[in-house]
């Protein structure tokens, strides 16, 4: 019963790290409707930046926050300029191949310029463990979990709110009706891959005190990011917020109670059922969406 | 028809200087990743073979002729295959030394077989490399399951003993990362730790890519295990010894094999007070005894002297050790051939302990070193030390791991 209890608290604490990655790769997939597989360098790249910061100027990740985030919209937002637009009326291969070419040269780049040594950063305030009815929980997990909650709800207040959100849902339920509203659809555009890798730039300075940075990082988080963000419905954050939790939880059952190597098989067997009984995901909008 | 002679004498000229010079030099290739992701480890091996050759010209050469090394860049496995066919044909090497990594030296030997050319493996572990009967294949250093082997004994030979337990009432776990490599070590420690009758409670694979090892943690510490061997990579260790402190889980020994254990940066990662005590598996480090690696000073004053810094890793030492073995039977075998030199290798015959990594050399009919096994080793003080087997310990082994 003590194990169980741990392990729901670790598969949430799991749970809302998947969920700050898919919530920016929602905005993307969803709104801009690119794949983007580069989704997981630019976490990478967020947290060589967290930890450059930390290292040379001292900054505790959670001050780098503000900078990386800063800087990891005008990347998202470069990107979106300069790589996806022009290709915006391509073929949408093209745009994936785009993606996956810029994760390759971001991922060798990071090779060249770091090497494949793994960095860490040494936070002993995140990694303090905190102890619940002898469940143990680390500083860093219970505020990613916080993290999570406030991105959700503060993107929640934007987009119901705000003219600029307004404006991304428009354009998110039909971009042609959308621009002739009036609505300025390639800037939407930039500003929501900018949304999108600035959600990433948060999860980069969380994740730094809990692991360390290797040229590769992103590959391990970003597979599940999709399917989380497949599952929530593609372009609902709540759908992704909730995904993830489903996917954190399941993880950490299955890979205590079945297999820890089979614990992916679980979660992409729950994943194809989902698909089987209602395909356009827990949050979906109905069919023709996708 | 003079510019036709004067063509003519000159290309006889520049063919016959080449030839003059082909028969000074022994051409031999060097082939290890030299670039990409495996880079960093594939030049330090190749060091060690660079020093061994460096010392050998010193000396005089080989009966005479100068040994010159050819390298060959081997990212991947479809490049090992490339440069070892450019090596053996357009080069024309007499021999070919390598090359770190298995995958590259599975692909590498059977080009260098169907060429009948020497393949000289100094550092690559997987057993196949010697197991497919290919006749020219030779092999230094131990195999997977010599390290498999290695980590089961210890616990019976050294950490049971520190313990003043009886081997058998310790209950072991063994995890591991879930790729080749992983399973080929596990499944040789489950045979090992049958024969030697231990109580293996739990086998977990898990992906080296898991951001979560908790519920392998959970597993081990529900099971009560008190020895756990680990096979893994780096970021799989560092989140390991993290999770592991975080859990609360105190296993008496842990045990690794090499690869994520080995690295300084691991070390750092997860912090020298909390890697302290945990035991390794591995080539022969600098922290050897001496007398039982008679050269490994030597060696490593050789390296600094080179190269500036401090040796990266135990690679430079065991290929350079490996090289010495296939150069001395290089100078044995007076016409270089292959068949000559696959003479001259079986008849070699070193007890354990006359090398510079300790190691003794005698090869099966395979190709294989039979006289080879890796140490264990141990984090103390933020260094790695060997201490055991006892001949080439330099410290005593202690028990518990981290500040627990």
């Amino acid at each position: 019963m003590d194990v169980l209890v741990q392990l729901i608290l670790n598969g949430i604490l799991l749970g809302s790290m998947y969920a700050i990655i898919s919530v920016g790769l929602t905005l993307i997939f969803g709104i801009v409707r690119v794949v983007n597989f580069a989704h997981g360098e630019f976490l990478m790249v967020g947290m060589y930046a967290v930890y450059l910061l930390g290292t040379h100027l001292g900054l505790n990740p959670y001050v780098s926050i503000v900078p990386v985030v800063i800087l990891l919209f005008v990347l998202g937002a470069l990107v979106q300029r300069f790589i996806i637009q022009p290709l915006l009326g391509a073929d949408e291969h093209i745009q994936i191949f785009a993606t996956v070419g810029l994760s390759t040269a971001l991922v060798n780049l990071a090779l060249l310029v770091f090497g494949a040594d793994l960095y860490s950063l040494t936070v002993p305030s995140a990694r303090q463990a905190i102890s619940v009815g002898g469940n143990t929980m680390l500083v860093g997990q219970i505020v990613m979990f916080i993290c999570a909650v406030v991105l959700v709800a503060g993107l929640h207040f934007f987009m119901q709110t705000t003219a600029l959100g307004r404006a991304i849902r428009a354009t998110a339920q039909n971009r042609n009706a959308a621009l002739l509203m009036g609505v300025r659809v390639d800037r939407v555009y930039v500003f929501t891959f900018g949304l999108g890798a600035a959600c990433v730039g948060l999860a980069s300075a969380l994740l730094i005190p809990l692991y360390p940075v290797t040229p590769t990082i992103g590959t391990y988080f970003v597979l599940t990011a999709f399917v989380v963000v497949v599952l929530g419905g593609m372009r609902s954050i709540y759908g992704a917020f909730a995904g993830a939790m489903i996917i954190g939880i399941v993880d950490s059952l299955s890979g205590y109670y079945i297999a820890p190597d089979l614990k992916e098989v679980v979660y992409f067997a729950i994943f194809i059922l989902i698909l089987i009984f209602k395909p356009t995901g827990l949050f979906g909008f109905g069919r023709g969406t996708e | 028809m003079r510019l036709f002679v004067k063509v003519a004498l000159a290309t006889g000229l520049a063919l016959g200087a080449s030839q003059a010079s082909a028969q000074q030099a022994v051409k031999v290739g060097a082939l290890y990743p030299f670039s990409g992701g495996l880079a960093l480890l594939g030049d330090e091996s190749f060091r060690g073979l660079e020093i061994a050759v460096e010392e050998r010209n010193a000396a005089g050469g080989l009966n005479g002729k100068k040994i010159e090394l050819v390298r060959g860049d081997a990212v991947d496995p479809n490049q090992a295959v490339g440069e070892a066919r450019r090596l053996t044909s357009v080069e024309k090497v007499s021999a070919i030394f390598g090359t770190y990594s298995s995958s590259l030296a599975i692909a590498a030997t059977q080009v260098a077989q169907l060429a009948g050319v020497p393949y000289f493996e100094l550092g690559a572990i997987s057993d196949p490399i010697t197991e497919r009967g290919l006749k020219y294949v030779f092999r230094t250093n131990p195999t997977s399951k010599d390290f498999a082997n290695r980590m089961v004994d210890s616990v019976v030979e050294a950490v049971a003993p520190a313990l003043n337990l009886d081997p058998k009432t310790l209950k072991i776990g063994i995890i591991h990362e879930d790729s080749l490599y992983g399973q080929t070590v596990s499944a040789f420690q489950q045979t090992r730790a049958k024969e030697k009758g231990l109580n293996l409670v739990e086998t977990l694979p898990y992906s080296a890519k898991s951001v979560d090892l908790t519920p392998v943690i959970l597993r081990l510490k529900s099971a009560g295990v008190d020895v756990v061997l680990q096979t893994s990579y780096q970021n799989d260790t560092v989140l390991f010894f993290r999770q592991m402190k975080d859990q609360g889980f105190k296993p008496k020994a842990v045990i690794g094999a090499g690869g994520g254990y080995s690295t300084r940066d691991t070390a750092q990662a997860v912090g020298n007070e909390n890697i302290e005590g945990a035991l390794n598996v591995d080539f022969p480090q600098y922290r050897t005894n001496p007398q039982a690696a008679p050269g490994i000073d030597e060696f490593v004053k050789k390296y600094q002297a080179k190269y500036g810094i401090a040796p990266r890793s135990g690679h430079s030492l065991t290929n350079y050790m490996g090289a010495n073995v296939f150069l001395d039977a290089m100078a044995a075998s007076k016409d270089l051939k292959a068949d000559t030199i696959r003479e001259s290798l079986l008849k070699v015959d070193v007890p354990l302990g006359k090398t510079a990594t300790g190691w003794g050399v005698k090869f099966d009919e395979k190709g294989q070193n039979t006289r080879v096994s890796p140490f264990l080793m141990q984090w103390q003080g933020g260094e790695l030390v060997t201490v055991f087997p006892p001949e080439a310990a330099v410290a005593k082994l202690k028990t518990g791991v981290g500040s627990n």
